[in-house]
């Protein structure tokens, strides 16, 4: 007897006991729905991270920064190094083959006057490399240019708030902005960047960046700080692709570690690996949920095995006859198969369905983009049709082996 | 084959059984249910067993439908020597080579008639259209073929034994073996399937009748009757045979 027929006998089997199929497919239907959810959770928080990401630079985007140091008594080596500096920026472009972008920045608090506006504020010297690792362009205008930082140009670029604060309602393209009383031109101001992490809310994650006057890093070493070691506060590197990130890493650590005498005063941050940890650090509510699911298509199992089982006497008689007309043990075997998973699977596209609802409910409630993966539908399936087989193999080697002649005198 | 068949005894029948004992051993004491019984029957024959109940009846129907094994002695169906089969082999024999009928129907009750009917062809391994036919074909037979998508507890009790005798000719099997046919039927409606069972025979079928009563065995065209696990001088039964 083929599977086909298994199924079509099986289907008029869960029709008869709409009820029983009901109670039976419980267990399965909340283990698969745990399960769903799990995957669709977990699969919603990595993009929400990755699309964070990607909005300012991508996975590829490592960051170079000072680290103060720690001990409260600091070595001569720890002195002589003058921490990031212009120089190190040269050589993590040499020697470090996978860096395909390498960006530093330097900041400086500074008046910013135009009119009547004065306020103290962060200005950032920043090279023409800027937009492209931030993937952050110009609205308006122009970005600074190998010129501007060649020359030490007296030019300034704006985020959009910071246009709106300085010029308010005015057109600042053209317009001079005083930075402790040095006149600089306005030569751009800068698309805006938003990014929210729920629908509705309020905060956008990225105003920082709207916030920003740039200026030519040269500019602020000859105009202010009059910085001869040419120090930085951080440097970006973007690399070719993820999976050179590591290798990345090491070596610009390995660089930098020679180029400061053996003191580490710096750290590099790697967005993929910090997203790795996090996923591990959330990996142990997974496995709450994952547990769940699987202890519930235990007992789901269970109790499907167990109705299986009590309405085994029933069947004793329908098995003898099955027999004496020809069937072979695997084609009771396989009946009784087929029939544990056609319920497990009714239980295992309930709690598909269900788990998709969960895994939606929860990220709305969390802000977090919905989701409907082929994971998600594969996992049900899978959880579902194992949970069948599994727990159906006891009772359909138990009826296939009955011995026909018992099973017919059955009463 | 040759070497297994023992000549000129299962030479050209459909059933020979050879000193056939059955023992059951049911713990301190063994059960002997047959004690050597020696069995033929020619092809297209149509023979009553008669059996009084407790004398072995049930296993003797059980070997003879190859649902059991002898415990000794050889039982050749079809020239094919049975007695050491594996399980498989003997559900491939019942399912191709012999066609039962139950006293008390032993129809699957959720199945429609038609699926009941089906149910040896499904288990040949034959397809959809194939089945679909040869089982209206043979529910037409009984005359049940308008009944096709009820269900057996639609179906007065002689309906049913009808449809089971559909099912037990779906896959032209050379003997049909039928345990009390009747035995649970009011009267006319036994004599209905009686007359079913008379034509059989004319088609070509070797039919075994078990039954305990006598009138219905008259059908048949020789009786064989058994005691204790034992022929009763087969010749005499030979003797009554109805001519």
């Amino acid at each position: 007897m083929t599977i086909h027929e298994s199924i079509v006998d099986g289907l008029v089997d869960v029709r008869t006991h709409k009820l029983r199929t009901f109670l039976q497919t419980l267990g399965v239907i909340l283990g698969v729905a745990s399960l769903v959810a799990v995957q669709g959770l977990a699969d919603s928080g990595r993009r929400q991270a990755t699309r964070f990401f990607s909005e300012f630079g991508g996975l590829t985007k490592l960051f170079v920064s000072n680290r103060p140091s720690k001990e409260t008594l600091v070595t001569a080596r720890q002195l002589a190094s003058a921490g990031l500096t212009w120089d190190d920026v040269q050589a993590i472009k040499r020697e470090v083959s996978w860096a395909k972008l390498v960006d530093p920045i330097v900041q400086q608090d500074l008046r910013v006057r135009y009119g009547s506006f004065l306020r103290r504020t962060e200005i950032s010297g920043a090279t023409p490399d800027y937009p492209a690792v931030y993937k952050f362009y110009p609205a308006r205008g122009r970005f600074l240019t190998e010129d501007d930082l060649a020359a030490g140009s007296r030019v300034v670029v704006l985020g959009d708030t910071a246009a709106r604060t300085y010029f308010g309602n005015e057109d600042p393209l053209g317009k001079t902005l005083y930075l402790d009383d040095v006149g600089f031109t306005v030569v751009g101001v800068m698309r805006r960047k938003e990014f929210y992490f729920g629908e509705g809310e309020s905060h956008n994650a990225l105003e920082w960046m709207n916030r920003m006057t740039f200026v030519p890093l040269t500019t602020v070493y000859s105009r202010f700080t009059g910085d001869d070691r040419k120090r930085v506060n951080y440097v970006n590197v973007v690399v070719d692709k993820v999976a050179n990130n590591t290798k990345a890493t090491e070596a610009i650590k390995a660089t930098l570690f020679r180029r400061h005498g053996g003191v580490e005063d710096f750290e590099v941050y790697n967005r993929s690996e910090r997203l790795r940890q996090q996923q591990e650090q959330s990996r142990m509510f997974d496995v709450i949920f994952l547990v769940t699911g699987i202890v519930s298509l235990i007992v789901g199992g269970i109790v499907i095995m167990n109705i299986m089982l009590a309405s085994f006497q029933e069947r004793i008689r329908e098995v003898g006859v099955r027999k004496a007309i020809g069937a072979k043990g695997t084609d009771i075997a396989v009946q009784f198969l087929v029939e544990a998973i056609l319920v497990t699977s009714i239980g295992g596209a309930a709690g598909l369905v269900l788990g998709v609802g969960f895994a939606q409910a929860i990220t709305a409630l969390l802000g977090q983009p919905a989701v409907i993966t082929v994971q998600m539908a594969v996992i049900g399936v899978s959880a579902s049709v194992l949970t069948g087989l599994f727990f159906g193999l006891y009772p359909a080697i138990k009826a296939a082996r009955l011995n026909p002649v018992d099973a017919l005198r059955y009463e | 084959m040759a070497p297994l068949l023992s000549p000129g005894l299962a030479n050209g029948s459909m059933i020979h059984l050879d000193a056939v004992h059955k023992v059951y051993d049911a713990g301190e004491t063994a059960v002997h249910a047959l004690r050597g019984i020696d069995l033929d029957v020619k092809p297209g024959e149509y023979i009553a067993l008669m059996v009084p109940s407790g004398s072995g009846k049930s296993t003797l129907m059980h070997i003879l439908g190859c649902l059991d094994v002898p415990t000794q002695g050889e039982y050749f169906l079809d020239g094919t020597p049975v007695s050491g089969m594996s399980s498989r082999a003997l559900a491939r024999i019942r399912n191709r080579k012999v066609g039962f009928v139950f006293q008390s129907f032993n129809l699957l009750p959720r199945a429609t008639i038609l699926r009941n009917v089906e149910l040896p062809m499904l288990y040949a391994g034959q397809g959809r259209r194939e089945r679909r036919e040869h089982a209206m074909a043979a529910l037409d037979r009984v005359g049940l073929a308008e009944r096709a998508k009820a269900l057996p507890t639609q179906l007065s009790g002689g309906q049913k034994q009808r449809v089971a005798i559909a099912r037990a000719l779906v896959n032209s099997p050379p003997i049909v073996l039928a345990d009390e046919p009747t035995g649970n039927l009011d009267s006319k409606t036994g004599q209905e399937i009686l007359a079913i069972f008379d034509g059989l025979q004319h088609e070509g079928h070797t039919v075994l009748l078990v039954t305990h009563d006598s009138a219905i065995a008259a059908h048949a065209h020789r009786i064989v009757r058994m005691v204790d696990g034992l022929i009763e001088n087969g010749d005499a039964g030979e003797a009554e045979a109805a001519p």
